[in-house]
């Protein structure tokens, strides 16, 4: 839920990304991270596992700065991808003002991804909220990977609402900024 | 539950806010009270010493709480609407304003529990006033602040800024 504060002008907007485990969620948000002005970002957290699974989420808070008068923040969150922490996602979900379901082409995950994406609407549903009628973009992520399935293939079965979407390989940043650029400005449009 | 889109604050509640939020931390001693929504965004924020990191103190304390709910529910609970954690020298109390805010309060050893529970209740009461207000007050006032020109503005420091 964005929240726009006019008395100290400043708007916060609340960007998840959303997923199954290893797909690449952490991956953008540590790419974002690594390769934004440093002076737009705050410090990213991350409450991960010993052995770095992401435990309940991950959280970057950017600043566009003042805008049009308006300080304007998106703060970016993933969920664990897990599927033992399906309530751990919902709660992570809570508020959200935009989403960006990562998805991991690889062949052997397709039926997993399918779960995760009826998950999703069946979260946004017990959230009051219509996902055809809310900011919401794909991401085809780990394209480089030999076991990729065809974009017109993932297209077809995991992105009925013919919403935007990108092909990525997050671990070398390919269309993780693109997947950014668009569910921003998505949020801002709906506000 | 039905979510709100976009939840705008005047100027005007934003002062009764902190009016509200001044007293409680006046009148308990607490260190820092906080108003924040529930999605992890920071309100208001009052103390007696400025606080590094409360984006993240926000995000972390209204994901504790989403989760604590979640906990409710498993156990058949309506909710939790209330948080308390204890540590050597602080104590944190959060509670729930209605289903959209969170009062969070951070006290050390020398304020007592009940002291703040009481108070919090007070306190609550009148943030349930003003989020009536602010919520009936949203459309009115959103249309002031957000249109073509602060979309395109925006839009242009989207591309400008994320990017490698």
């Amino acid at each position: 839920m964005a929240l726009i504060n006019i008395a100290t002008h400043e708007i916060h907007c609340k960007i998840v990304y959303y997923g199954i485990g290893y797909c690449g969620k952490t991956t953008n948000l540590q790419y974002v991270y690594k390769s934004i002005n440093p002076a737009i970002r705050g410090e990213m957290l991350s409450i991960a596992t010993e052995t770095e699974r992401t435990l309940f989420f991950d959280f970057l808070p950017l600043d566009l700065g003042t805008v049009h008068g308006f300080r304007t923040r998106f703060h970016l969150y993933t969920v664990p991808g897990q599927i033992l922490y399906e309530r751990t996602r919902l709660a992570v979900l809570n508020g959200a003002d935009g989403i960006v379901f990562v998805v991991d082409s690889q062949a052997e995950k397709f039926e997993e991804n399918v779960q995760s994406i009826a998950e999703l609407e069946m979260y946004m549903r017990r959230l009051g909220k219509d996902l055809g009628h809310f900011p919401f973009v794909m991401q085809w992520n780990k394209r480089d990977l030999p076991s990729a399935l065809p974009v017109h293939v993932l297209d077809r079965y995991l992105n009925r609402r013919r919403v935007p979407a990108f092909e990525a390989v997050a671990s070398s940043g390919v269309g993780v900024f693109a997947t950014l650029r668009a569910i921003s400005k998505s949020v801002i449009a709906q506000l | 539950m039905e979510q709100l889109s976009n939840l705008v604050i005047s100027d005007h509640e934003l002062e009764a806010i902190r009016a509200t939020l001044s007293k409680l931390l006046h009148d308990t001693s607490a260190s820092t009270v906080m108003l924040l929504d529930k999605s992890g965004q920071v309100i208001s924020n009052f103390g007696n010493g400025v606080r590094r990191n409360v984006t993240s103190l926000g995000a972390l304390l209204a994901g504790a709480f989403s989760s604590s709910r979640q906990v409710a529910e498993l156990l058949g609970e309506k909710d939790f609407r209330t948080i308390f954690q204890q540590g050597m020298h602080e104590n944190i109390y959060t509670t729930l304003v209605e289903e959209q805010w969170l009062l969070v309060i951070v006290f050390d050893k020398l304020t007592h529990i009940g002291l703040v529970k009481v108070l919090s209740k007070k306190a609550t009461d009148e943030l349930v006033r003003v989020l009536a207000r602010v919520k009936a007050d949203t459309s009115r006032r959103k249309t002031s602040v957000i249109n073509v020109e602060f979309r395109s503005s925006v839009e242009d420091t989207i591309d400008l800024l994320f990017r490698d």
